[in-house]
């Protein structure tokens, strides 16, 4: 019987979502599990049916697809605790890239404050920055720095500029500081359009 | 004796400088010929206004088009490209098609070059390269995703909304 109620829960879950027929029954029941409770608590889902149909793609045991997929959605909360209910789902990706890369929440709430949305551009930022080598504490400090007026562009391009200056034989953090300063000179430069 | 070179330009100059005679009449017959010349048509007002209301039309076409604005309704084509000389097949595999290794085939171009477009809109997306269907690679052109927890490398693009 109990059995029974397990099998047509699970087919009325794929049945709403066939994407997640490619999981195995247990990981899959586990899964919607926590989908139902991030919904629950207005988490974005798709996150975390990406992060579990990535697991299936790549061969990861069901064990280790619930983990990341809970941990994901751990963070989610976290993201959207610090960036506010109105924050959208690529803000809370990134945001939980950023945290994941050393930022803390008191970060991205400043960063909040400091930028108008959307704010995934610049969180984005800070985590390639930390990717790239650039201490969590440095990339910060020049997102929050630049955040306030640099379009999404000049922050792809601030990013870029630190990735050259590393390839060129830079420290990540002199790289940052570097650029930074840079940028920092041409925003004060009289005449800038 | 050869006459000297600034003597040759003095006499050209001055012969320049002469007054020329021109008949005082002259005037009168050009103005008159002027008047026997043949009057144009008038032309219809929709004619005449032609330059101006295509003009207009343009104008009109780039407002509604806005070709300057970076925002649209259509997510931009992204280029993917792996170089990867000796592989019979790559994929792209990622967020953005559900992580399923058959729908994005890329396309092999010269120099072991592998290329796909696809269209995305603003957000964050994890992704990675399948090659020959059993070997997963980064992309060395984009940030590396550092929360892999499936043990293989995978990479993140991002798309800017402003």
């Amino acid at each position: 019987m109990l059995s029974l109620t397990v099998l047509l829960l699970v087919t009325q879950v794929a049945a709403q979502d066939p994407r997640l027929e490619r999981l195995d029954p247990d990981t899959r029941s586990q899964v919607v599990a926590m989908l139902d409770s991030a919904r629950g608590v207005g988490l974005p889902t798709e996150p975390l049916v990406q992060r579990a149909l990535e697991g299936v793609v790549k061969a990861a045991t069901g064990a280790r697809i619930v983990t990341a997929v809970r941990r994901l959605a751990s963070d989610l909360g976290t993201a959207r605790t610090a960036l506010g209910a109105a924050a959208s789902t690529p803000e809370l990706e990134a945001g939980v890239a950023a945290l994941r890369a050393g930022a803390s929440p008191a970060i991205l709430a400043r960063l909040r404050n400091v930028r108008r949305p959307p704010l995934t551009m610049a969180l984005a930022v800070l985590a390639d920055l930390v990717a790239s080598g650039v201490p969590a504490d440095s990339a910060a400090a020049a997102v929050l720095t630049l955040a306030p007026s640099a379009r999404d562009a000049d922050l792809v391009e601030f990013r870029r500029a630190v990735e050259r200056d590393i390839a060129l034989g830079a420290s990540p953090a002199a790289a940052a500081g570097s650029v930074l300063l840079d940028a920092g000179a041409r925003t004060a430069r009289p005449g800038r359009p | 004796m050869f006459e000297r070179q600034e003597d040759i330009v003095e006499r050209v100059i001055g012969h320049l400088r002469r007054p020329v005679s021109i008949d005082p009449a002259l005037d009168a017959r050009v103005m008159r010929e002027i008047a026997n010349l043949p009057s144009r048509p008038t032309r219809h007002p929709l004619l005449r206004a032609w330059p101006w209301l295509a003009a207009a039309a343009v104008l009109a076409a780039l407002v509604i088009a806005r070709p300057w604005s970076s925002r649209s309704d259509r997510p931009d084509a992204f280029q993917f490209v792996l170089v990867a000389p000796r592989a019979a097949s790559v994929a792209l595999v990622g967020d953005f098609n559900d992580w399923d290794a058959a729908r994005t085939p890329m396309r092999a171009a010269r120099g072991g070059v592998w290329a796909a477009a696809i269209p995305l809109a603003p957000g964050r997306y994890r992704y990675a390269f399948l090659v020959n269907g059993a070997e997963w690679r980064a992309d060395p052109g984009a940030p590396a995703a550092m929360d892999d927890e499936f043990g293989t490398p995978s990479s993140v693009v991002t798309i800017g909304g402003s």
